[in-house]
């Protein structure tokens, strides 16, 4: 399973673009509201056998995000990944993934002041690192995974297990995770808090023909401890939360233009109320000499939290009950596009680039009834990756 | 009558299902153009061991298996040993772009239809059958593992020795 | 709360992976397709480690994950 990955920037809202930036903001945008939802580690590894190859890949990402008129955020992120099967039957692998953040995310109201913080950047280093058995057909994997920067730190433990049937068709996978988060914010008003959270997945892999496969997991999320985002004025959330999520992607190829179709839809219950579907499509097209372009398309819808409040700030709070203005947990929809293309080099080397815009607005919401008072939010990532088969 | 029973003898052989290749049993047949477009046939070898390993471009443990038959065909071939690579692609394209990177020096035929491996039972990629000089199947490998090559290559030695 | 409805899902996936009709799966030297990286869920980690880390951040949740499988069955 994945090791969770924290959550980074607080959404945008709508405050006003004079206000200087501080230093707590890039924490801020770093502290989560944090889903840890937990996925399995995108990994190399099948779950029939050890790998035959080897595996290192460099990536780097450039994020800028902006809303009318406000302030920019933006984030640098390197990371590096290596598979290294061990003999036939084993097989270990890790990612160490940074983070760079610089500029701010508007903040609603919150609680530093004074601090300057212009040009300061934020920093987080994560990393994970998974161990994999394989006997006849079967896959046992054992993760561990962290996450650091200055106000908040993140260690989990996760198992795996994963089935093939004879003819390898149809697989099967359970996994658990455990996680344990400390959050000490720098304004300290979240001082020595925990939280913990157990996973839990059920999945399947099933072919369908020669040319098409399905996935089908399930993911069951039960946390405890602090939610609440200690740099919003009077955010106080509940302190359990419990997620659902199913995840179904097929992927189809065709022959006739030597492409490949995949799509994936999402669908995520969480007890804090912001329900969310997600749907993407990718076509991966193969062109002459070794390039490969895919366009994708996508799009989230969620529901505000339970205990989320429209702007004005602070109006709809009530002391000793639950209350947010972050508008991460608000109700809107987002869209995004994408374009890659990759070139695989003689020697087992794929070098790719891509780029992705993505925006997000209440009006967006499917169905209607997205939050009130909110700004559109849009970004723009551009990645480089350089991989090598050995 | 006889002409009869004849006939009979022949429907029956002729609708009989194809063997599964299990050890001890015949091997079932085979006659496979290779890319120079003379054909293969497995009943003309009776007499030699028999190597044959069912392969595609696709299959990643091929890339370690081939060198390794090239070995066994430089070393074995005039003992007797004779290997037979059928190669299961779709696209003949992709066949021999594989070889162009791993060169065999063994003997490669093409079955894009796939009428062999499924006469074989072929339960996964690679799978390798060793036939002895009686046209028998004497082991069955799936899979290619490093480790088994020395297995193997006792049990082709056994097998040439026996005259 | 998730319960019933997680049960819904996996019913629902088995209905359409049993009933579909175009359920046919292949041989071993049928999967030379389902070996290309475009058509693996696990092709390529670092990717799909860094896209999820943005939405993440922006969207708080993501979720769900990948089972292993399909690829050619090689070994």
């Amino acid at each position: 399973m994945r090791l969770p990955l924290k959550a980074g920037a607080a959404a945008p809202d709508g405050e006003a673009a004079t206000d200087p930036p501080r230093i707590s903001e890039r924490s801020a945008a770093l502290i989560a509201a944090a889903l840890a939802l937990p996925g399995i580690l995108p990994s190399h590894a099948h779950a029939q056998t050890a790998p035959d190859e080897g595996v290192v890949a460099l990536r780097y990402l450039d994020y800028r995000d902006w809303q009318p008129g406000a302030r920019r955020m933006t984030v640098r992120n390197p990371s590096l990944y290596a598979l290294v099967p061990l003999g036939s039957s084993f097989a270990v692998e890790g990612s160490v993934i940074y983070d760079a953040m610089s500029g701010a995310s508007p903040l609603y109201h919150d609680t530093l002041s004074g601090a300057s913080g212009l040009g300061v950047t934020d920093y987080r280093t994560a990393g994970d690192a998974r161990l994999t058995k394989y006997i006849d057909g079967n896959a046992l994997a054992f993760g561990v995974a962290g996450s650091y920067e200055r106000d908040y730190k993140s260690r989990a433990a996760s198992f795996e297990w994963r089935r093939a049937s004879a003819d390898r068709n149809t697989t099967f996978a359970v996994g658990v995770a455990a996680t344990r988060d400390s959050i000490d914010s720098a304004n300290g008003v979240a001082r020595n808090q925990h939280r913990e959270t157990y996973d839990f997945l059920l999945g399947v892999t099933q072919v369908l023909s020669s040319d098409s496969l399905v996935e089908s997991s399930l993911t069951w999320s039960d946390g405890r401890g602090y939610y609440s985002d200690p740099y919003k004025l009077l955010d106080t959330r509940p302190d359990r939360r419990r997620i659902f999520a199913w995840l179904t992607r097929y992927n189809r190829y065709l022959p006739g233009p030597d492409a490949t179709l995949r799509v994936a839809y999402r669908y995520l219950d969480d007890s804090f109320g912001d329900r969310s579907h997600m749907v993407e499509a990718s076509w991966v097209q193969t062109l002459p000499r070794g390039f490969t372009l895919t366009p994708t398309l996508r799009y989230y819808t969620q529901g505000a939290a339970n205990f989320y409040r429209d702007p004005p700030f602070p109006e709809g709070s009530v002391q000793g009950e639950p209350y947010t203005a972050d508008t991460r947990l608000s109700a809107y929809g987002a869209i995004t596009a994408g374009m890659r293309l990759a070139k695989s080099f003689p020697g087992g080397v794929t070098a790719d680039v891509a780029f992705t815009f993505y925006r997000q607005r209440a009006g967006w919401r499917a169905g209607g009834g997205g939050s009130s008072g909110l700004l559109e939010f849009s970004a723009r990532w551009i990645e480089f990756g350089l991989e090598k088969r050995f | 009558m006889r002409e009869l029973f004849i006939t009979l003898l022949v429907a029956v052989l002729a609708a009989a299902p194809a063997f599964a290749a299990r050890t001890g049993e015949l091997a079932p047949t085979f006659a496979l153009a290779s890319a120079a477009g003379d054909t293969v046939d497995l009943a003309r070898l009776r007499g030699r061991v028999v190597y044959v390993d069912f392969w595609a471009s696709w299959c990643t443990p091929c890339k370690r298996s081939f060198p390794w038959m090239n070995e066994l065909e430089v070393r074995y071939h005039d003992s007797g040993l004779t290997i037979v690579a059928i190669n299961v692609d779709k696209r003949r394209e992709d066949a021999l772009r594989f070889l162009r990177d791993v060169p065999a020096r063994f003997t490669v035929v093409f079955d894009a239809e796939g009428k062999t491996p499924a006469a074989f039972d072929v339960k996964g990629m690679p799978s390798s059958y060793l036939i002895d000089r009686e046209g028998r199947v004497a082991a069955v490998e799936e899979g290619f593992h490093d480790e088994r090559t020395t297995v193997i290559e006792q049990r082709i030695r056994a097998l040439l020795d026996r005259k | 709360m998730a319960f019933p409805l997680g049960i819904l899902a996996i019913l629902g996936v088995a209905s359409v992976a049993a009933g579909c009709a175009t359920v046919d799966p292949p041989k071993p030297w049928e999967k030379g397709d389902l070996a290309r990286p475009s058509m693996r869920f696990d092709a390529e980690p670092l990717a799909a480690r860094a896209t999820t880390h943005v939405y993440q951040s922006k969207e708080g949740a993501a979720g769900g994950g990948a089972v292993g499988g399909g690829g050619c069955g090689c070994n």
